[in-house]
């Protein structure tokens, strides 16, 4: 297994987040999480990467074992996040902000095959290079994230929610684009989306995630037919 | 006129050097450095006792001002501020911590250095007469030289160097920061010791000028909080362009009002709580934080 999350407790001010949650994926995986806002989601992936300090549990990576670790370190092991609300750094940029995702990374020729990959992949990107990242439109503030994730060169990325709050055609357009990371550059995935339909139909396998707890996984294009599933997370028959 | 012009230019480049270590710091850990103006008289200090006292080279003497507060700014980071900051998340722990600071460094300034004026030997002599419009000493114009070069310096290294990048990120967003790996205590510790290097560097600097004593602690740190909020906290524009409208206002300020008496920073200051009651996030700040 690339990624190991072992009976996992989180807490925030006493308010549990996560109490107890079990989950793996293995190499060259796309694993979606999906659930309701408040969830306990993104608190996953912040305990992944060290954001967030477990209670109790044990996370590992490629068999070793990084929970208590800073972020730092846990993202120089190859791990790269894209967090929640398209943070970019607004006053850089978009050059800046993408050279950014390479600063653990050494060998100027190297990455700058990277960036051009990136902007091969997210040509609208190179149109702006030099603009400041917090003027981008929504669309190319995510294509941004995702690639400015891309260029360290992850051997897993963790995406939380791409698709939030982008327009409807560019949910597409990023959909297609996480297919190919995993598919065309062999990065494990593992995806947090509110778009369960989205997540469902673009991953290998899914957990749905209630209020600190797995309550259901297993292959998503199973879960897609799933009567549970399909009542609670994909609004009745659409 | 251009004499003002000339003084508000020489002031301003000295201010402005304040200004941006104050304003790095601000921006890195959230913490209004209230010790800035005593990091800025340990660097004169310094320079006067290589200079000074032991007739080192001038530029040698600049460089252990920078040294020594670039690792008195490490320490205190290391040991004061960042585990502060990781135990109590409310902004006025930190905040009376710097006040503290600067009694602290009031105090250590007395004991190791004491009470005294301490000027030093002239770096350069002569006296530029631009045919009456604009006199100024040559030693004056060197340090202007030496601060724009340092300003000059400092924005390349914050734009184009992979740790100035580094530090900007952390500045603008410290989770995604540290997502790119970039690692925050190392790195808050490197932006408190270039902030305080810079304040240590003006210190240096302008011993040569006004010399150092003890009490000039407390009014440069007052300047340069007076500078951030005309130019705007955490932003490194609106630190320099504080700098220089202090720098002018205060020029302009002497030639004009002088003759009203010791009134120029009082209008300053009225001027000032008048603007920042119209705009209180200063010129280049960000109203949305
Ligand atoms: N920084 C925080 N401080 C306190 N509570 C938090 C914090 N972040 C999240 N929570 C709480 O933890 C729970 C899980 O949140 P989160 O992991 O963000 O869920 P999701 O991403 O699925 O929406 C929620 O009840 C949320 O209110
Ligand atoms: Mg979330």
């Amino acid at each position: 297994m690339l990624l190991k999350f072992e009976d996992v407790k989180l807490y925030y001010d006493r308010v549990f987040a996560l109490r107890g949650v079990t989950l793996d994926l293995a190499e060259g995986e796309t694993v979606a999480l999906i659930g309701a806002n408040g969830a306990g989601k993104s608190s996953i992936l912040r305990a992944i990467t060290g954001l967030s300090k477990i209670e109790s549990g044990s996370i590992s990576f490629r068999g070793e074992r990084i929970d208590g670790r800073d972020p730092a370190s846990i993202v120089g092991m190859g791990i790269a996040m894209v967090p929640e609300g398209r943070r970019v750094f607004p006053y850089m940029s978009v050059k800046d902000n993408l050279m950014m995702g390479a600063f653990t990374r050494s060998g100027r020729a190297d990455i700058r095959r990277s960036l051009d990959g990136v902007l091969e992949r997210f040509p609208r990107l190179q149109e702006r290079l030099r603009q400041s990242a917090g003027t981008l439109s929504g669309g190319e503030q995510q294509m941004l994230v995702i690639g400015r994730a891309l260029m360290a060169r992850p051997k897993l990325l963790l995406l939380d929610e791409p698709s939030l709050g982008i327009a409807p055609k560019l949910v597409q357009d990023i959909a297609r684009s996480i297919v190919r990371i995993n598919r065309d550059d062999g990065v494990s995935v593992l995806l947090v989306e509110q778009n369960s339909r989205m997540a469902l139909s673009i991953s290998h396998r899914a957990y749905a995630i209630t209020t600190g707890n797995v309550v259901i996984s297993g292959e998503s294009r199973k879960l897609l037919n799933d009567s549970r599933i399909k009542a609670a997370y994909l609004g009745g028959a659409v | 006129m251009e004499q003002v012009m000339a003084n508000g230019v020489y002031l301003g480049s000295q201010y402005a050097m304040i200004a941006l270590g104050l304003t790095l710091i601000f921006a890195l850990m959230n913490v209004l450095n209230f010790a800035h103006g005593q990091m800025y008289v340990i660097g004169g200090f310094v320079t006067y006792t290589f200079y000074g006292q032991f007739g080192l080279p001038f530029v040698l003497a600049l460089l252990m001002s920078c040294v020594t507060l670039a690792i008195l700014g490490a320490l205190i980071e290391k040991f004061l501020f960042g585990p502060v900051i990781r135990r109590s998340s409310r902004e006025e722990s930190t905040m009376l911590l710097a006040a503290g600071l600067a009694f602290l460094l009031d105090a250590m300034i007395l004991l190791v250095f004491g009470e005294k004026q301490r000027g030093v030997p002239k770096i350069v002599d002569g006296v530029l007469n631009w045919d009456f419009r604009i006199i100024m000493p040559y030693d004056r114009i060197l340090i202007c030289f030496l601060a724009m070069v340092s300003i000059a310096a400092f924005i390349a290294f914050m734009q184009f160097s992979k740790t100035g990048r580094a530090l900007r990120a952390l500045a603008q967003d410290r989770d995604a920061a540290q997502l790119m790996g970039v690692n925050v205590n190392r790195y808050s510790m490197i932006g408190f010791a270039l902030g305080a290097m810079l304040a240590g560097l003006v210190g240096g600097l302008l011993v040569t000028i006004t010399g150092v004593n003890l009490g000039m602690g407390g009014p440069t740190s007052i300047k340069a909080f007076m500078m951030v909020m005309i130019g705007g906290a955490g932003v490194i524009s609106g630190a320099i362009l504080g700098g220089f409208i202090l720098g002018m206002l205060e020029a302009v300020g002497l030639a004009v009002l002088s003759q009203y008496g010791d009134i120029t920073y009082l209008v300053i200051f009225v001027a000032l709580m008048i603007f920042l009651a119209i705009r209180p996030q200063g010129l280049m700040g960000k109203p949305w934080g």
